[in-house]
Formats: C-alpha cells, sequence, structure tokens
C-alpha cells in the first residue's frame, strides 16, 4: 500500500572536517513495503534515520533519489498537502509551537469543520485531550506532554489512512502511555488506518505487527518483536561506538 | 442618519449593524453625528470645545460607552481631545475607533487624544480599531494617543487595533499605573505596500504591586515599515513585561526597541522580542494538515493577530 523504493536522503555534513565529503548519506537505500491497515514501530538508535523517514513519508524532505509509492501512485513528487490530502499524516517529534494559534484552530483545520459538537466528538475519541484544552494556545507555555497530546489528536482528526506517528510517548505520563497505545490500536482496528509509530517504548514495540530496526540509516531488522530480540539486546547498536570504537583495533566488548 | 458609508465603517471599527446599544457618541466628518447617555454614563463637549467628556459614575458595572469617528470628506484632518473618567469600583467596556473612506485623492486623517482617568478599584476594558477603506488614493494618517492614569488596584485591558489601509500611523501611549493595578496592553498591527507605522510607549509602574503586560504583534507586507518603541520604568516593587514579535512576510522592515528602568530594587521586569519570516515548522504542520501554503500563511497570520 505504501512502498519505500531505495530510499536515499543525503544533506550537508556541518561540522565534517575539510577532508570529509560535503554530504552525508542520512537514509541509505531504504526499501520497504508497508501493508495496509497494518500496525509498524519503528526504532533505532538516536540520530538512525527515523524521523528522516517519516519526513520523506510525509514530503517535509526531499528524497535525494528514489520513489514513494502509495496505492499504486508515485507521490515522490507531491508537496506535503497534496501527500496530507491523500491520506498521510505525521505527528511531528517535536511539535511546532505557534502564537495565537489554538488547539481548536489546529483541530478545525485537520478535521475541515469548526462545528462545536464535530470536534468535541472528536476529542473524545482521542480521549487523552482534555476538553478544556481547546481554546489553549499552541504556544511555548504548554508542557512536553501537552502538546505532544494536542499532535496526536491532530493527526486522527484527519481520519489518516496512513498515521505516522514519531516518539507519541515523549514527556506522556505514566497514566496515560497505557490508554494511547489502546487509542491507536483502536484507531487501526476501527478505520483500517496503518499505523507507522516511531517509539523506544516497549509498549509499542509490544503491540506491532511489525518492527522496523533502523541502524546508520538502513534497516537493520524488520520482523516481529521475537526475532528482533537478539538485536535489540545487543550492544553493537550502542551508539557511543563511534567514540569508543574509533581508534586502532580497539572493540566493544559489554 | 446613517448612509451606506457609515454603516460599513461601523461595522468595520465598533462591529456594530447600526446604532448602538447604551451610552454613545459618533463623531462623523468633524461635527455631532449622534450621542446617547445612560443613567450611569454622561457624555458631553469638553470646555475647550475639542473633544468630549466621558464621566461613568462609581460603581457603574456591565455598561458600555462606543465613541466611534467617521472619516470620508476629502481633506479633512480632525483632532480630538477625549477624556474618560472611570468612577471607583465601576466595571465597564469602552469601544473606540476611526474609520476612514477615502474616496479621492486627496489626504485624510485623524488625531485623537484620549485620556483616562481610571478611578480606584474600577475596572476598564478598552477597544480601540483603526481601519481605512475606500477605493480612493489620497494618503490615511492616524495618530492615536492614549494617556492613562490608573489609581490604586484598578484595572485596564486595552486591545489596540490597525490591520491594514492606514499609510502613515504615528502612536503614542502612555501610563502611570498606581499600586495593585495591573494594566495589559495588547497592540496589533499590520501593514502593506508603503504604509509606515509607528508605536511609542511610556509605561510608569509607580505604586507598590503595580503589574502591565505590553504586548506587540506586528506583521509586515509589502515593503512597509513600522518600528516599535517601549520604555518600561518602575518605581516600586512591581511586576512588567514586554513581549513583542514582529513576523516580516516580503520586503518589510522592522524595529523593535523594548527598554526596561528599574529605579527600584524589587522590580521585576522581563521582555521577549522576535523579528523574523513565519516559521518554517509552523507552514510545515498546517500543510501536514491539508493546507496549500498560502492558505497556512494566512492561518497563521491570522492566528497572531487574533
Ligand atoms: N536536514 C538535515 N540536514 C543535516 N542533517 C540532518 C538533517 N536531518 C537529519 N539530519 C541528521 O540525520 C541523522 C538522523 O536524524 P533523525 O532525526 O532522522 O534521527 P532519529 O532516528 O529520528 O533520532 P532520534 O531518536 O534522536 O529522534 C542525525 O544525525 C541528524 O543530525
Ligand atoms: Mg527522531
Amino acid at each position: 500500500m505504501l512502498e519505500l523504493k531505495n530510499l536515499r536522503f543525503e544533506a550537508p555534513a556541518g561540522d565534517a572536517g575539510k577532508d570529509a565529503p560535503p554530504l552525508r548519506m542520512i537514509i541509505n537505500d531504504i526499501s520497504f513495503t508497508f501493508e495496509a491497515g497494518g500496525f509498524y514501530a519503528i526504532t533505532g538508535p538516536n540520530g538512525s534515520g527515523k524521523t528522516t523517514i517519516a519526513k520523506l513519508i510525509m514530503g517535509i524532505n526531499e528524497l535525494t533519489a528514489g520513489k514513494i509509492i502509495f496505492d499504486g501512485q508515485d507521490i515522490s513528487q507531491m508537496t506535503i498537502n497534496e501527500r496530507s490530502r491523500a491520506g498521510i499524516v505525521y505527528g511531528f517529534q517535536n511539535p511546532a509551537r505557534f502564537k495565537g494559534t489554538t488547539f481548536r484552530d489546529l483541530l478545525s483545520i485537520a478535521a475541515g469543520t469548526d462545528d462545536e459538537n464535530k470536534l468535541v466528538k472528536i476529542i473524545a475519541r482521542v480521549g487523552i485531550c482534555s476538553l478544556d484544552f481547546l481554546d489553549k494556545p499552541v504556544d511555548s507555555k504548554l508542557s512536553g506532554g501537552e502538546i505532544k497530546k494536542i499532535e496526536l489528536a491532530t493527526v486522527i482528526a484527519r481520519n489518516p489512512r496512513v498515521a505516522i506517528y514519531d516518539e507519541p510517548d515523549t514527556g506522556i505520563d505514566l497514566w496515560t502511555i497505557g490508554p494511547m497505545v489502546e487509542l491507536l490500536k483502536k484507531e487501526q482496528k476501527e478505520h483500517n488506518t496503518t499505523t507507522i509509530v516511531v517509539s523506544h517504548n516497549k509498549a509499542f514495540l509490544e503491540v506491532a505487527d511489525t518492527l522496523l530496526l533502523l541502524k546508520d540509516g538502513r534497516i537493520a531488522y524488520s520482523g516481529n518483536l521475537e526475532g528482533a530480540m537478539p538485536m535489540l539486546e545487543d550492544l553493537s547498536l550502542c551508539t557511543f561506538s563511534d567514540v569508543c570504537e574509533g581508534e586502532g583495533n580497539v572493540r566493544c566488548y559489554r | 442618519m446613517l448612509d451606506a458609508i457609515d454603516k460599513t465603517v461601523l461595522k468595520e471599527v465598533a462591529d456594530l449593524e447600526g446604532l448602538p446599544k447604551g451610552a454613545y457618541n459618533i463623531r462623523k466628518n468633524g461635527q455631532l453625528l449622534g450621542r446617547e447617555v445612560s443613567a450611569n454614563i454622561n457624555i458631553e463637549a469638553n470646555e475647550k470645545g475639542d473633544g468630549i467628556v466621558v464621566d461613568i459614575k462609581p460603581g457603574t458595572v456591565d455598561e458600555s460607552v462606543h465613541i466611534p469617528v467617521i472619516l470620508s470628506q476629502a481633506g479633512l484632518h480632525d483632532v480630538v481631545y477625549n477624556t474618560f473618567i472611570i468612577g471607583e469600583n465601576a466595571d465597564v467596556t469602552i469601544v473606540a475607533g476611526c474609520g476612514i473612506h477615502c474616496g479621492s485623492d486627496e489626504s485624510e486623517g485623524h488625531s485623537g487624544i484620549h485620556e483616562f482617568r481610571i478611578k480606584s478599584g474600577a475596572r476598564v476594558k478598552y477597544v480601540e480599531k483603526h481601519v481605512a477603506i475606500g477605493e480612493g488614493t489620497g494618503k490615511r494618517t492616524l495618530n492615536p494617543t492614549t494617556k492613562v492614569f490608573m489609581e490604586e488596584n484598578a484595572s485596564a485591558e486595552m486591545e489596540l487595533t490597525q490591520l491594514g489601509g492606514v499609510d502613515e500611523a504615528k502612536r503614542y501611549n502612555e501610563a502611570k499605573i498606581g499600586a495593585g493595578s495591573v494594566l495589559l496592553i495588547t497592540e496589533r498591527v499590520m501593514t502593506e505596500g508603503e504604509q509606515k507605522a509607528d508605536s511609542k510607549n511610556e509605561i510608569e509602574l509607580s505604586g507598590t504591586g503595580s503589574k502591565a503586560n505590553i504586548v506587540s504583534r506586528s506583521v509586515l507586507k509589502g515593503d512597509s515599515r513600522q518600528d516599535f518603541y517601549v520604555n518600561l520604568t518602575a518605581r516600586a516593587k512591581c511586576y512588567g513585561h514586554i513581549e513583542c514579535d514582529a513576523i516580516i512576510m516580503d520586503n518589510g522592515n522592522n524595529q523593535t526597541i523594548p527598554a526596561l528602568r528599574a529605579l527600584h530594587p524589587d522590580a521585576e521586569l522581563t521582555h521577549e522580542a522576535s523579528i523574523g519570516k513565519i516559521a518554517n515548522d509552523q507552514l510545515m504542520k498546517l500543510m501536514s494538515l491539508g493546507l496549500a501554503y498560502d492558505e497556512a500563511v494566512n492561518k497563521i497570520i491570522q492566528g497572531f493577530l487574533k
């Protein structure tokens, strides 16, 4: 249903030395097919490219090479809003903070209506956002958890066919994680939403049908959680390997 | 009594569909067009004859006064001095505003000075909107001045809005805030084309426990220019905050100069200021919710100026 074909994304390497190549490969030849109605979890070390993949699918980052096929149609050249209208929605890892724009404004845009009853219904469906949030400005005064709940609600309000949540549990309290997992499961079941959750949280990894493990811009593993366990426990995924294995023949034996 | 232009202008500046309820004073092209007083709110010409005195009795609650000004006469430059006396423990809303309808190539303008004497315990909400419409090419200028004197434990919320059409605006706000009183000013200005808007604010926190929050939101389109100055001076144990944000859409030019002066060791003063284009992450978010680029820009500006 959503097919990634040999995706590559390069970006300026930044502070690399003068002998280093000016571009760094951040997503390195990723191919994968997400099936309709599936529940996928993407995990992997910090900096492995999880957010970048999500942004490539949404059209926020421009592909260096490769193709994205959605329902048989090549969407690689489509703008963000065209992809959104086609049914793909991304919930940001670091949601934008506005000045003046309220949760009601965002929800109305997402739902395509400002009808009070409909907005209240959406909030009830989402469950984890209080109704009092409705007229709160989505600005820097919101707490980390509050803005993530709002972000998640705006994704659901669009009734997406493919929903990508980027670490939806960041800053979320212990009492809300369970209900949040349940909510995404329920959305997947009731609306056949293809659900992709980027997370480090076991709660999400456990409910996913398929787990993708990313490392250095490649898919290191895809399959069920059980099969991933040896790799998840393997310290070769240690993000400090660059630092401690850098010189000579030093290896990490932790 | 009201013609079609008057009605359009009244709708724009005071959100009125006709004559307002309660006390009002409508001025058109330098003349009195209509006035209504109430049992608690008196309006009469001042001694000098260059404006009105709106006198609100102590304890008046939940009443409003509308004092819109309509300018539609080519070449006219109207100047007024209005005084508002808000009696002790009153709680009222004052809606002012000036609408220019310019139909020719001659300039039109209005310079209004509004002086507020807010007595102890009184609360006032002041809403002022400035607009200029019409096909004429004449220059439209608006130079509003507000002077606010607050006694003790009073509160004033002032919303000052100018959204387009005005070629040149020079605003001056002055306030002296007594003990326990709270002043909140929100200024929203949108300029376009070659327009210029200038706002100078001298705010003094003079009594113990006084508070001020000055918020400025500017949007600059085209080649327009806006300058915003605030001097916030503290002479007592008090709290003051300035927040100014400007969004530059095209080739606008903005200066924002917030200044804090603490002349008392227990003063707490803060400011935040930003100037820049619309933040990219805001645009991306709205586009990911289905809005095209231009629609996203409009929504963000609308929210910002709301
Ligand atoms: N536009 C860009 N320009 C340059 N470097 C980028 C860009 N986008 C991402 N990167 C780099 O690519 C790498 C992968 O980033 P990405 O945000 O995808 O990681 P992630 O797997 O989501 O990490 P985390 O778990 O910390 O969220 C990082 O090293 C990041 O600095
Ligand atoms: Mg990430």
